[in-house]
């Protein structure tokens, strides 16, 4: 039965507006839509070129709305926590007295029913506006903009940035030969997949060889030992970001195994402080258990360094 | 514009399509790129130039097309590149890199595992980023927007949009690639909710696994591999503005263009494999193609029997081929798309020899 | 090849800087776009066809943005068409809009590189939001350690390199590091980031984009006819190498090998030190410059780090190398590669204003990407034949 595993993939993005957006959302900060002009046209929302030529369009904008008339909806019965509302909706295409183009939002009518294309739709403005296409809250039917009790008003800065907060949760199905590894890791095994074509041993997660295109299966299955030689390393200082885990400068190490040719690419390396690292050092395996399971890492068992500078050529 | 040395089709390879694949993206395209290569009697060491369509987005991961090399066998190394679009334009881009006449043999390969996250999730990120994405707006709601259009144009109905879909998963019965297949009653299908209303679920495509390899060879090279080539005579691809608000929905004007520069009129066209992933866009593509009434509109199923997104464009251009490769047809044609409401499209036009 | 010739006549970029917060990102890919058209006297209306690359979208949280930027790059009712190749990305935008120009496909094509990744952050990018992730750096670290030892070459080279690049920067009104007081020591003594390469031994993290418009023989003669000398395609090539298996070779990898020779042998140079002028490199950290003279067979194993020494490699010395300031003073990743290109066309055309090589006729540009496994070259002159 296949297992998955889940991740999570989020960052708060920062976007710079540019004059143009930003110019429509201090106007959404502000309870007014702005438009540009091109040509005949107003376009709505503004970009900083016209649509169908790609012109520089000077900047001229023109207020528009705030009612206008929807041209096209859908209805979203089941909304999920990326839309604007949190109950049922319409997506709509609204476009604003005065503008020539529509602008996509939510509209909040009396269910399926109340929407219909023609229909007159006005904003409802958020209390709270920080200069983002959500300072709308949703159109509702009607004529006038329907302004919140307890108005914070516009920020006091025009706002020149937006955040976009993206997350993506993705479930991975783990392949039969990772979940071998996992159990092997378990048993605090070491194996490798043997090509059956050229004879090259991969390990980490590799279910096939690369130069031969060919798929393993557990007949290619080879015990490896779990002792091997430092052949090159890097220590890294880490750099925070969303999800960083690390907060000290942390070693990378390269092994080969002992009587194999393998070597294993960028391990962790434990008991050994990041200056005495060198080429040469003799590692073994240790197993140990962190949020991922359990893990190999490495460390100096005691043997005499091997003492061959060619080894630092050994990267693969 | 005639093309100076004439590109043909020599193999393909299409996965199964199912709704979650246990294998890896890499193991897929390993098993498509065998597949194709077996099919048009060579070997991984033939290919000039290979050129992967996929998606980090898709995959969940950044630079997630640099692990499926791994499944060209790329060594020695290999003239290689890839687009992070549908496999429909990595085999454009092949197409236009053997028209250089220095090499003879190139490989396009589609591939994506759509089953790994709520498309609700990734696909608000493609639309403009200040404007879109920020509400949600994804590729469902965008075509429920664009179906309400057509609709109330009077280019298409609901009824029909439901006889659409019942074709499409009839016909993908005799389609051992096709994912959602049987026999769907038209008055049972109108009778169920929506689930963006105009839209109900039998107006969605899947959401599928799956990958298409596709392997093209010019001029005389073509002819010595090949028995029964299956020659590209057209090949083109046209973009309308994003913000869909600034466009007009009742037509897909670039759809029109790729076709006309594709040299669509130059003949008529026996089966048409067009990307229509809602049934809405069917009548809107028929239309904007100039397709008649003669012209049978995938057979395969099409994309309502099984959207595997980044290989669905070229699964089509497998799917053309094969009708006239192992079908006996003589003209066939090959559409994909991108973007909402079919933004971007490509025509791909195949004649087998005359 | 039965190519066409392609000629490129327009070249722009835009200010490169950590934050580019004063444009959008539809204003940031046409502050390029536009001084290319400017450059080539040519409007959004003259071109058939478009290209745009850059690297991960995880970078700006933007999904194939060439959905977005249809419009905003003049690409409405034109293809437009989406590479990523990894870091040599910008080189393969180039490449591909070429080929459009050589196939006979399409008389005027506009190639876009751009990354804004201010928006995000890098190391999220290149880890995919996992904790630990070690970065480019901390991915070739090792490498270079490989080829400090297999040939001998003194540790200063490094920040000789880091040097060169920063100083030959201050020349460059586009680019991103302005370092006017940097120096051996300094680059020495600032701190060691992947061992055994220091924090100025690498590159920035830029916002920014560039763009080329390539035309047909008649468009690139009309050029030159005008006084707007253009750069002339001499060759192009790619390649691609698995990332791991038993013996492969990241140092010195085969597929550069490969790419090189294969685009020597379509420009017709047999030796690369005596034919080239000036080479544009994808150094984004210091010691990749002597990798890639000798990875790339421009000079022989060994000798790469002995060109840096002996200045060879400085603005002035006898086979210039990142005139620009490189990769490691403007990093915007999706673009760096198209801007290698960009900068040996402008050398050929005489158009490199203050990081000019006196007379130079013949250049070659490199991006390579991932694991040192992609890679992408073009050698370009300031006429069809001139070996002549």
């Amino acid at each position: 039965m296949t297992q998955f595993v889940e991740s999570t993939v989020k960052f708060p993005y920062k976007r710079s507006l540019g004059p143009v957006i930003g110019e429509f959302m201090n106007g959404l900060a502000n309870m007014r839509f702005v438009g540009i002009r091109s040509g005949d046209r107003v376009i709505v929302p503004p970009l900083e070129w016209d649509p169908d030529t790609g012109e520089e369009l000077s900047r001229e904008y023109v207020t528009v709305g705030p009612a206008g008339t929807v041209t096209a909806w859908c209805w979203v019965e089941q909304p999920t926590e990326a839309h604007p509302l949190d109950r049922p909706f319409a997506f709509a295409l609204i476009t604003l007295d005065g503008a020539d183009t529509s602008l996509l939002h939510a509209v909040e009518a009396d269910g399926i029913d109340g929407m219909s294309v023609g229909m007159r739709v006005a904003p409802r403005w958020k209390a709270e506006r920080t200069g983002h296409i959500t300072d709308v809250d949703a159109f509702v039917p009607g004529e006038d903009p329907v302004v919140p009790d307890g108005d914070l008003g516009p920020p006091e800065e025009p706002v020149t940035m937006m955040s976009y907060n993206a997350s993506v949760t993705y479930s991975v199905p783990v392949t039969a030969y990772e979940s071998n590894v996992r159990v092997a890791n378990e048993e605090h095994r070491l194996f490798g997949l043997r090509c059956p074509v050229c004879g090259r041993i991969y390990t980490g997660g590799k279910g096939y060889c690369p130069i031969d295109a060919v798929a393993f299966t557990d007949d290619d299955e080879v015990d490896l030992p779990q002792t091997g030689t430092i052949t090159n390393f890097t220590i890294i200082t880490p750099v925070q970001y969303p999800g960083q885990t690390e907060t000290e400068p942390f070693p990378r190490v390269f092994v080969l195994l002992d009587g194999f040719d393998v070597v294993l690419g960028y391990q962790p390396l434990v008991d050994c402080a990041n200056e005495d690292i060198h080429v040469g050092i003799r590692v073994s395996a240790r197993w140990v258990t962190d949020d991922d399971g359990v893990v190999m890492v490495w460390s100096p068992n005691g043997e005499d360094d091997v003492s061959d500078p060619e080894l630092v050529n050994r990267i693969n | 514009m005639p093309t100076k040395d004439q590109i043909a089709i020599i193999g393909w390879s299409v996965s199964p399509m199912v709704r979650h694949t246990d294998k890896t993206e890499v193991q897929l395209l390993l098993d498509v790129i065998t597949g194709a290569v077996e099919d048009a009697g060579i070997s991984r060491a033939d290919l000039d130039f290979t050129c992967a369509g996929s998606c980090d987005y898709v995959a969940g991961q950044a630079f997630s097309f640099v692990q499926n090399i791994d499944a060209i066998g790329a060594w020695p190394p290999k003239r290689d590149s890839h687009v992070e679009m549908d496999g429909a334009w990595a085999l454009y881009e092949a197409w236009i890199r053997l028209q250089l006449g220095d090499i003879d043999v190139a490989l396009a390969t589609g591939s994506g595992r759509s089953s790994t996250a709520a498309p609700s999730s990734i696909y608000p990120m493609e639309m403009d980023p200040y404007y879109l994405a920020p509400l949600g707006a994804d590729a469902v709601t965008l075509a429920a927007l664009q179906a309400r259009v057509l609709l109330d144009a009077g280019k298409t109905s609901e009824r029909q949009m439901a006889e659409i879909a019942a074709r499409n998963r009839s016909d993908a019965k005799s389609n051992p690639h096709a994912q959602v297949t049987g026999d769907f009653d038209v008055d049972g299908l109108l009778a169920e909710e929506y689930v963006r209303a105009p839209l109900r679920r039998h107006d969605l495509p899947p959401i599928s696994d799956g990958a298409a390899a596709v392997i093209i060879a010019r001029g005389d090279r073509a002819a010595d591999l090949c028995e029964h080539p299956v020659w590209i005579t057209g090949f083109a691809h046209c973009s309308e503005s994003h913000y869909p608000g600034m466009r007009d929905l009742r037509q897909a004007g670039s759809a029109t263009a790729a076709a006309a520069a594709a040299g669509i009129g130059d003949g008529p066209i026996d089966v048409a494999e067009l990307q229509a992933a809602f049934t809405h866009e069917e009548p809107l593509l028929v239309e904007a193609l100039g397709l008649s009434d003669e012209v049978s509109i995938n057979p395969s199923g099409g994309p309502l029997a099984a959207n595997p997104i980044m290989a669905t464009g070229l699964v089509r251009v497998a799917e053309a081929a094969r009708q006239i490769r192992d079908g006996g047809k003589h003209r066939t044609l090959a559409h994909a798309t991108s973007g909402p409401c079919l933004q971007q499209n490509l025509v791909c036009i195949l004649e087998g020899a005359s | 090849m039965s190519t066409m010739p392609c000629a490129i006549v327009g070249i722009g970029q835009t200010h490169h800087k950590s934050r580019r917060w004063d444009v959008s990102l539809g204003g940031l890919v046409r502050e390029a776009a536009l001084r290319a058209l400017e450059d080539a006297q040519m409007d959004w209306g003259d071109i058939d066809a478009v290209v745009l690359g850059k690297a991960p979208d995880l970078f700006e949280g933007v999904m194939k943005p060439e959905l977005y930027l249809t419009d905003a790059l003049g690409a409405t009712g034109k293809p437009m068409f989406r590479v990523h190749t990894a870091g040599s990305v910008g080189g393969t935008t180039g490449i591909v809009g070429a080929h459009l120009v050589e196939s006979g496909r399409h008389r005027n094509v506009l190639s876009v590189a751009y990354q804004k990744q201010s928006e995000g952050n890098a190391q999220f990018a290149l880890g995919s939001g996992r904790g630990a992730s070690i970065g480019a750096g901390g991915a070739f670290a090792p490498y270079m350690r490989s080829y400090i030892y297999r040939t001998g070459a003194p540790s200063d080279i490094g920040p000789m390199v880091a040097v060169k690049d920063r100083l030959n920067a201050l020349k460059n009104p586009y680019a991103h590091l302005k370092l006017a007081d940097i120096t051996i020591e300094s680059v020495k003594a600032s701190p060691m980031m992947w061992d055994p390469v220091h924090y100025l031994e690498s590159c920035p993290s830029s916002d920014g984009a560039c763009a080329v418009v390539f035309t047909d023989q008649a468009g690139g003669d009309a050029a030159a006819a005008a006084g707007r000398p253009p750069a002339w395609i001499l060759g192009s090539a790619v390649r691609s190498e698995p990332s791991q298996f038993p013996g492969r070779d990241p140092v010195a990898p085969q597929g550069a090998a490969d790419c090189s020779a294969e685009v020597f042998r379509h420009a017709g140079i047999t030796r690369p030190l005596e034919q080239i002028d000036c080479a544009e490199l994808y150094v984004p950290f210091s010691w990749y410059e002597p990798m890639w003279l000798e990875g790339h067979h421009i000079t022989d194993f060994g000798q790469g780090w002995r060109m840096v020494e002996r200045g060879d490699t400085q603005l002035g010395g006898s086979f210039p190398v990142n005139m620009s300031g490189g990769v490691l003073s403007s990093n915007p990743i999706g673009a760096s590669g198209l801007l290698r290109f960009a900068e040996a066309a402008l050398q050929v055309r005489g158009m490199a204003g203050e990081h000019q090589v006196d007379g130079a006729k013949v250049a070659v540009a490199q991006a390579y990407g991932a694991a040192a496994q992609y890679f992408s070259m073009w050698v370009v002159a300031s006429s069809l034949d001139p070996f002549a």
